[in-house]
């Protein structure tokens, strides 16, 4: 019988805290992560895709390449600056917003909150496998800068391993996902395509690029692994002319710095 | 001296046109809501808000707006306050405006009016069909803008349990309950303002909120507060009956065109498209050709019963008549209307667009209610009322989106009033019977929560509002009306063995229902035994057995006063304020 | 003729601290049944499906035609208002929880006030002078109001909020609610006065920056407000603002 004294009263939990107005810097760093995934890692992505497809024209075309991006002035700097510090930041803070995000797709299985899902995971694949690629090819076996004419073999060899190959095409297109999908957000997000229309249409538009962008990584790597250059010797002399592709926006200096990580 | 401090119990548009002022003008309010303000019943009202702005060039004046008002209202009034409030209006609806209403607008982008009913102007500005939820939001923003500046301190989720009252009967505070902790605590106040809505709860199923039991109100009458015209009741002529509760159709449906109709054969089976024109009755047109649709709720409600009840020519032979708008077109509708028709496709599942909407009368609202003077003060100093709780604005019949002007403007009138009243009171002596008060309501809790018996206060409450309903909405007979007040004596003889299945003390639902349960069934007695006493037919008053109005005998405000008697309250009659317009008959079928 | 019956699950916790159980009840159906008229159903007759005597469910309700925004819980596991939840369109046995992002108080009610400190944090209001007589508004032109009113019918009920991924206690994540009453009043020809503070307030921790873009808001809202469109105007202005900010110094 509850004549007696009342016990006290249960505490309520606090919750969700209320909007810090004015407060703490994650807007910075928020918009720096969505500007980064843009410039300057995805500009860096289609250079690197656009150029790795310079290896369907074989062992030398590519060895100049590597040349080339290696013997700009200041390379390591830029390399640093420009690629793998935003790579990291990219990557780290992802898996950090990753593990505050509270998934619910099981409850709402709507294609936003798939695309969401979507983009954590596809995050976390191409951020994996990146520091493996970025370990493995520049900073161990042959080191390129010095030798940028055994490009093509340490690349074949590594895609010899048939589970490595599948390493690299699933993280092709955990890559191409990952981005095509990112401008859609960086778009919506940073106001761009406020309305639903636009979003729909830009949506075509991040379809089709994206799928672009697959394909021609995957040729990139069938360059590796396809019949043409099977057994390409361990050192080529680079091709003396440099037959860049055709990359509209990037001055020869960027496209060289970011072409050179890959090699 | 210190800034005064008064108190608002309800955060409807009342409340909060009252807390604004008092902020205002430099007092700092304690505001008490049982629900977070945003969510009270005043967001339920759809149609719109009158005002003689005159702006589609008809000539409308405020005091055509008196007119109408006092006229709709049968008289029954008081002009003074009545005429404040028509005259205050327009700058009521430009105030709105400035704080962000997003009222319909005009292509030259002035206000939008529409017709309402009772009148023949185009006086009511709308916000689609969801004003009362804009007029709120406005409210809200503009209390939370105070809240910020720290003149306002809100307390949602507590209820108002009783008012403190001193030795020489005025107000000092009041005593509120924590919904959750179920603590009580007295909160000391120069001046006390009610503002806690209707009674619709009373009936059971009403198109009014859960909250609106009128718990308040009983709980002050209790106390000493005279409780005025409880016998007016107004029901709505379009509702959409449900479950759990009658949801409201919109006046503005008619307002907008809609027409009420009928197939003339009775029991017709027919699908409503294969009924021809000629075999359709459009009563209300045909009845009262002036204003059509547009009549005076009472009489609409009344006519609506009428070809029910007495003609047999529900649909279906059910309790239902047509709404129909399938006349008008998508676009229109969908700009004026969308709010309300969503409800009906919601809630019933057809498209009122394509299928005319089926409805039936519902209990609305509280035309009588606590007694105030012009000053919005009741009989015991320092306790103010405003809204729908209160009395004086809408005599024997509200007119259609006079609600929500009157709810602000009283609102208005309370916050001023209750400031100037605060800063002349007499100071008070020791603690004004706070100690008292809290030991009293500490008391009845024990006491519910001891109760040992076999009752369950829901079931109850279903009991009273079947009773409640059936005697004394829209056909009153005296034997009826006796009947229902020896099942309400019956009730709250079975209410002292109310027995609550959850006697914890955290967040207990139940138990802060039947609290308000008593309440609710003492208010009921004033207004089942009102209606006996008023022997004649007046606005939403109707008794068979005397059709018309007697002017002679009954034009006066009944007021009653607690006695803690079983015989019930004390009734007495006081003079109506009639010096601008001379009573005259009140027909909607001709010119007035 | 046997009766036709509903039966439901209902997460109960009689207290924050106590621990969760599940009830389950069978009551006779009716035609028009929804989910808050059983629960008065069971407060009338509070028995378990096995017969065992049992409490009122607590709930929050108070209109019960979907406009004060009270009743949200999660019904079938999803976020929704109990009064529009029509008993014949669900699945049952019908399962009732309380909202998960929100502190629980009792059974199905929850504390949703974040909402309230979040409009305040916005200044969501339309500073005016003052209540006295100052003639008519601005001139809004229909096309205006008719952008502002959907914005408008936001009922606060915090369905948007309960169903947003990045709503939660790591990030405090404003919600989308807010975010659109920033738009509204950004867009109001008084209420821009204060704009600039609105857009400077949204920038803080837990601002719209934290939105992941999965508009499941957009999705669940009751009342169909455009809330993806409003995250992406009221995101671009942020923005805007601090690079403004950042350059003036």
């Amino acid at each position: 019988m509850a004549t007696a004294q009342q016990p006290a009263a249960p505490s309520v939990n606090r919750g969700v805290q209320p909007l810090r107005a004015g407060q703490g810097y994650s807007f910075v760093w928020r918009k720096l992560h969505s500007l980064s995934g843009i410039v300057p890692i995805g500009a860096f992505l289609i250079e690197h895709i656009v150029s790795n497809f310079e290896a369907l024209k074989g062992p030398a075309a590519y060895a100049e390449q590597v040349r080339f991006l290696n013997s700009l002035p200041l390379v390591r700097v830029l390399e640093w600056a420009f690629i793998f510090l935003p790579l990291i930041y990219h990557g780290v803070y992802g898996v950090y917003l990753w593990l505050r995000g509270q998934s619910n797709v099981v409850y709402y299985p709507w294609a936003g909150n798939w695309m969401y899902v979507a983009q954590r995971y596809t995050g976390l694949i191409a951020f994996a496998y990146i520091i493996q690629h970025v370990l493995r090819q520049r900073f161990m076996g042959v080191s390129l800068p010095e030798h940028p004419g055994a490009a093509f073999h340490k690349v074949q060899v590594e895609l010899q391993n048939p589970w490595m190959l599948a390493v690299y095409v699933i993280a092709m297109l955990a890559v191409c996902w990952h981005f095509a999908y990112g401008v859609w957000l960086f778009a919506a997000k940073w106001g761009i395509t406020p309305g639903e229309t636009a979003r729909r249409r830009f949506g075509w538009v991040c379809v089709v690029g994206g799928v672009f962008l697959a394909v021609m990584g995957l040729a990139g790597i069938w360059a590796f692994v396809g019949p043409k250059y099977q057994n390409a010797p361990e050192d080529v002399k680079p091709a003396v002319t440099l037959s860049a592709p055709d990359m509209p926006g990037f001055s020869p200096a960027s496209r060289a710095f970011l072409l050179k990580a890959d090699s | 001296m210190a800034a005064p401090r008064i108190i608002v119990v309800g955060g409807g548009l009342a409340g909060l046109s009252a807390v604004i002022k008092i902020a205002e003008g430099g007092g700092t309010v304690d505001l008490f809501s049982i629900v977070p303000v945003k969510r009270s019943h005043s967001v339920c009202a759809q149609g719109g808000i009158n005002a003689a702005k005159n702006l589609k060039g008809e000539g409308d004046t405020t005091d055509q707006h008196f007119d109408d008002t006092i006229y709709g209202g049968d008289f029954l009034a008081n002009q003074t306050p009545v005429k404040a409030m028509c005259e205050a209006a327009p700058s009521i609806i430009d105030l709105l405006d400035r704080m962000g209403v997003p009222f319909n607008r005009t292509p030259e982008g002035l206000l939008d009016f529409r017709r309402f009913g009772g009148t023949l102007y185009h006086r009511t500005a709308f916000a689609g069909a969801t004003t009362g939820q804009q007029l709120l939001y406005a409210l809200d923003e503009q209390v939370r803008r105070h809240e910020a500046d720290g003149k306002v301190h809100k307390y949602e989720g507590w209820e108002f349990l009783s008012a403190i009252v001193d030795s020489k009967r005025t107000a000092r505070g009041i005593v509120a309950m924590d919904l959750r902790s179920m603590a009580l605590r007295a909160f000391p106040a120069d001046a006390v303002i009610l503002a806690t809505g209707g009674i619709g709860a009373i009936f059971g199923k009403s198109t009014n909120s859960v909250v609106c039991t009128g718990s308040a109100q009983s709980a002050v009458f209790q106390q000493g507060v005279c409780y005025a015209n409880g016998e007016f009741i107004q029901v709505h002529p379009t509702s959409i009956p449900g479950e759990d509760k009658l949801r409201l159709m919109s006046e503005s449906a008619r307002g907008e065109g809609g027409r009420v109709w009928v197939p003339r054969k009775p029991g017709d089976k027919r699908n409503f498209k294969q009924v021809p024109e000629a075999e359709r009755f459009y009563f209300l047109e045909e009845w009262y050709p002036k204003y059509g649709n547009l009549v005076p709720r009472d009489v609409a409600t009344r006519a609506i019963h009428k070809v029910v009840y007495e003609l047999g020519l529900g649909l279906d032979g059910q309790a239902m008549v047509y709404l129909d708008l399938t006349h008008i077109d998508k676009a229109t509708l969908n700009r004026k209307l969308e709010g309300i028709l969503e409800i009906y496709e919601k809630f019933v599942g057809d498209d009122p667009r394509e299928v005319p909407m089926k409805i039936f009368p519902g209990m609305h609202y509280t035309m009588g209610g606590i007694w105030v003077d012009n000053d919005q003060m009741t009989n015991i100093p320092g306790i103010f009322a405003a809204g729908e709780c209160e009395y004086q604005y809408h005599g024997a019949n509200r007119l259609g989106a006079n609600s929500l002007v009157s709810c602000i403007h009283g609102g208005f009138v309370a916050g001023l009033n209750s400031l100037k009243y605060a800063k002349s009171a007499p100071a008070v002596e020791g603690d004004g019977g706070a100690a008292a008060e809290v030991a009293r309501q500490a008391e009845i809790n024990k006491e519910l929560i001891d109760n040992q018996g076999n009752e369950n206060p829901f079931k109850l409450w279903r009991e009273l509002g079947t009773t409640m309903t059936e005697h004394a909405t829209v056909i009153r007979y005296n034997k009826g009306l006796k009947q229902a007040d020896e099942k309400i004596l019956e009730l709250l003889d079975r209410y002292n063995r109310v027995n609550l299945s959850d006697k914890s003390q955290w967040a207990n639902t139940s138990f802060a229902f039947a609290r308000q349960l008593y309440n609710m069934l003492e208010l009921s007695r004033t207004v089942v035994l009102g209606a006996i006493l008023r022997d004649e037919s007046r606005g939403a008053h109707y008794k068979p057995d005397v059709p018309e109005r007697n002017d002679e005998k009954y034009l006066k405000t009944t007021k009653a006063s607690f006695t803690g008697d079983v015989s019930g309250p004390r009734f007495e009659f006081e003079a109506v304020d009639t010096q601008y317009l001379k009573p005259r008959p009140r027909r909607y079928d001709a010119a007035k | 003729m046997p009766i036709k019956t509903v039966s439901f699950e209902i997460r109960r916790q009689a207290s924050p601290d106590a621990p969760a159980v599940w009830e389950s009840f069978e009551l006779e159906w009716r035609p028009g049944m929804n989910v808050i008229s059983a629960m008065m159903e069971i407060a009338a007759n509070p028995r378990t499906r096995d017969g065992r005597e049992t409490t009122p469910i607590t709930y929050d309700s108070n209109c019960l035609e979907e406009i004060c925004g009270s009743c949200a819980m999660r019904i079938n596991g999803r976020a929704r208002m109990a009064c529009s939840a029509l008993i014949g369109n669900l699945e049952q046995p019908i399962k009732l929880e309380p909202l998960s992002k929100f502190p629980l108080i009792r059974d199905l009610q929850v504390d949703r006030s974040v909402l309230f400190q979040n409009l305040m944090a916005v200044k969501a209001w339309v500073p005016i002078d003052g209540t006295y007589d100052l003639g008519a508004g601005p001139r809004v032109f229909p096309q205006q109001q008719e952008a502002n009113y959907p914005l408008s019918n936001c009922i606060s009920c915090c369905c948007c909020m309960e169903v947003c991924p990045q709503f939660n206690e790591s990030t405090g994540f404003v919600g989308a609610a807010t975010i659109a009453q920033v738009k509204l009043f950004n867009n109001h020809p008084t209420g821009r006065v204060l704009k600039e503070e609105r857009l400077r307030a949204l920038a803080g921790d837990g601002g719209v920056q934290e939105c992941g873009y999965a508009q499941n808001c957009v999705e669940i809202c009751p009342k169909g407000i455009p809330l993806t469109n409003a995250i992406s105007d009221v995101g671009r202005e942020v923005v805007v603002q601090k690079a403004k900010d950042w350059l003036r110094g």
